[in-house]
């Protein structure tokens, strides 16, 4: 019940809430559940079975690929339900992920995870020649069609679709980690020396996990052509692929829905913030950095952390030390920010003509509405006492955190042994 | 040498069995019978081979020459898990377990496999009521079952031992090998541990490499000494600490066990 009560809430909040949604935000809704899909499908076989694909683009790709030539087959006048597109994305996830599955699983670790890297920058590389499959550099076009009553011209109409694929793929795969088979899969990341050993095929195994996890991302690479009506090969790059990466292990790769919670907040974020700079994807590493090195298990990992300790936080002591984490937080971010914007400025194109006619001198810039001289003191105050004092808060608020940490954990320990 | 399968009243059946890393041999045209229901040690001093003796029986290392009968089979050139299928299970020398999965699971996946559900998908595990109820038998066996729902990682060495056992049961082979078993453990374990060995053993075949003569003694009925590669010698623990040569090249030099 404790899960199933917010889930409901969600799901209700997601059906009602995006028709009073602009088009800008229907469609980031659209795409943070795509994000979603993808990431828990990686996630599958990076998280669950330990096999860090950096590849993954391929099968996206490939899926998305696949459904816009579905598309315009039914444009052509095949009978077929616009809503079961995505059936042909699944379909061809699974057989590219079948074929390298086959090989890519023949390794572990790094050597599985250079050969995934290859096979996608082999369709990378192929798709701009291939006019026929991947229509060359520019692409491939195809319109969704009406069926049975629907339309399918809103974006509100493909919204919905989205949300029923995404929901549905979600329920399967959690479905999946309750089967023997998604047991297995968390025993080969344990121990696959001794999962053969146990009488199981482990080659055989990670193909069928590395085929599934294709599928579903070929599921979310149809939702995307769907959605755009169209792809091109840069689907296939490695950006594509960092970009599922780091949404999991931003999120947590060991909860079962923690890609999501990276899915949802980078789509955000860069649907926020690639409006207002263009360093936003400078922000978005500083984040993952950030991420690794102070809490390697994600945010999911973190929410879970405190959810298991729940009744033994004693927020009335927490809650002053975490608020104050939080302002020092904002403040180094605050001065981060500050001196990022600032160096974009001032190694910028626009600043590098406005110093040519000052005559080689350093004249003021522009930032925020107001104007800053680069070599006035008062300039570089702000970022200083942002970060100086941020920095003061945090090590005092985890001077604070920690100890209290350190006594609800040892009092579960304590528990543990009883 | 050409038993029928499956009525050989040998389990295993080792025939000049030939290993050799690079062109360095390890092991050296070794025979070794092993009778169905026995309980039989293969001991030596350090580097000898034992455990690559364990790697060459398992499938882990392909042999260099020779061949090896499970049950009359022969098993040369299979793979681990085919010769898992056909009734062979080992343990390791290092805890090789499910580390971050529960006790109980990581005794399931093995009765999984016996059960032949090896990719099921379309039903969940915690309802398969016979798959559970084995489970949880063999976790009281290996007398587990009040850390069934621990990490397996959490557990202590001794009882991580014990479920390295317990898993070699889960999948139902009838010729088993232990990798010194008792290896780090004080005495009253050790005990425990020969206890645990003896009963689950029971019915069964059962190979070990050991290092406790102690162990051998209290356990065995044959004994095998491996020196340089070579079988020096097969016969009772009684007759094997008399035996002279096997005095000069291996109990000799550690008079101390």
């Amino acid at each position: 019940m404790r899960t199933i009560i917010p889930a409901a809430i969600l799901l209700i909040a997601l059906l009602a809430v995006p028709p009073f949604l602009g088009l800008g935000w229907q469609n980031a809704l659209v795409n943070l559940l795509i994000a979603s899909l993808f990431a828990l499908a990686f996630n599958l076989l990076s998280g669950q079975a330990g096999l860090l694909s950096f590849g993954h683009a391929a099968y996206f790709g490939v899926g998305a690929f696949a459904t816009l030539h579905l598309m315009i087959a039914v444009e052509d006048g095949l009978p077929f339900p616009t809503p079961l597109l995505p059936l042909a994305g699944a379909g061809a996830g699974l057989a590219v992920g079948l074929v390298a599955g086959v090989f890519a699983t023949k390794r572990s670790g790094v050597y599985f995870a250079l050969v995934t890297l290859a096979i996608a920058e082999l369709f990378h590389s192929l798709a701009p020649h291939l006019q026929g499959w991947f229509g060359g550099e520019s692409g491939i076009s195809a319109m969704r069609m009406p069926w049975g009553g629907f339309v399918f011209g809103s974006l509100l109409e493909v919204y919905y679709l989205t949300l029923g694929w995404v929901v549905l793929s979600i329920l399967v795969l959690w479905a999946y980690t309750r089967t023997p088979f998604g047991r297995l899969t968390l025993a080969l990341r344990d121990n696959e020396q001794r999962v053969r050993f146990l009488g199981y095929d482990a080659h055989a195994a990670k193909v069928v996990v590395f085929t599934i996890s294709a599928m579903f991302s070929g599921v979310a690479g149809a939702l995307l052509a769907i959605s755009n009506e169209t792809a091109n090969y840069a689907l296939f790059s490695a950006h594509v692929s960092a970009q599922v990466v780091l949404h999991t292990f931003v999120g947590g790769a060991t909860i079962f829905l923690g890609p999501v919670i990276g899915a949802v907040v980078f789509t955000l974020f860069a649907y926020i913030v690639s409006d207002l700079t263009r360093s936003w994807l400078f922000y978005q590493g500083l984040i993952f950095v950030l991420v690794m090195l102070y809490a390697p298990i994600g945010i999911g990992g973190v929410i879970r952390h405190h959810l298991r300790h729940w009744r033994s936080i004693d927020w009335s002591r927490l809650a002053a030390p975490y608020a104050l984490a939080g302002v020092g937080g904002a403040m180094i971010a605050g001065g981060v920010v500050f001196l990022t914007e600032c160096v974009a400025i001032l190694f910028g194109e626009e600043y590098a003509v406005a110093m040519r006619d000052a005559g080689d001198t350093l004249p003021p810039f522009e930032m925020a509405g107001m104007s800053w001289d680069p070599l006035g003191p008062a300039s570089w105050l702000p970022p200083i006492l942002l970060l100086s004092i941020g920095g003061l808060c945090l090590h005092r608020a985890r001077d604070r955190i920690k100890p209290l940490w350190d006594a609800i954990e040892g009092g579960a320990a304590k528990e543990g042994t009883r | 040498m050409t038993d029928a399968p499956g009525n050989s009243p040998y389990s295993l059946r080792l025939s000049g069995v030939t290993k050799a890393f690079g062109s360095i041999p390890v092991i050296q045209d070794v025979d070794l019978d092993i009778r169905a229901g026995e309980r039989h040690a293969v001991i030596g001093p350090n580097g000898a081979g034992k455990s690559t003796l364990f790697n060459l029986i398992s499938g882990l290392f392909p042999l260099s020459g020779g061949d090896i009968r499970l049950h009359g089979r022969s098993i040369a050139g299979l793979s681990p898990h085919r010769i898992n299928r056909l009734g062979l299970a080992r343990s390791f020398q290092i805890s090789n377990i499910f580390h971050r999965m529960s006790v109980f699971e990581n005794l399931r996946i093995g009765v999984l496999a016996r059960h032949g559900i090896r990719f099921g998908l379309f039903r969940p595990v915690d309802r398969m009521r016979r798959i559970n109820d084995e489970t949880d038998a063999i976790l009281a066996r290996v007398g587990l079952t009040a850390r069934a729902h621990d990490l397996a990682g959490d557990l202590t060495y001794s009882e991580q031992r014990a479920l390295e056992i317990g898993m070699t049961l889960t999948t139902g082979a009838d010729v088993i090998l232990l990798d010194e078993p008792t290896a780090g453990m004080s005495r009253e374990e050790t005990a425990r541990a020969i206890d645990l060995i003896r009963t689950v053993s029971e019915g069964k075949t059962l190979l070990m490499v050991e290092h406790d003569m102690s162990v051998v003694f209290s356990l065995c009925d044959r004994v095998s000494v491996l020196v340089y590669g070579n079988i020096l010698a097969t016969d009772t623990p009684a007759a094997i600490s008399a035996n002279r040569a096997v005095q000069e090249a291996y109990l000799g030099e550690e008079a101390d066990i």
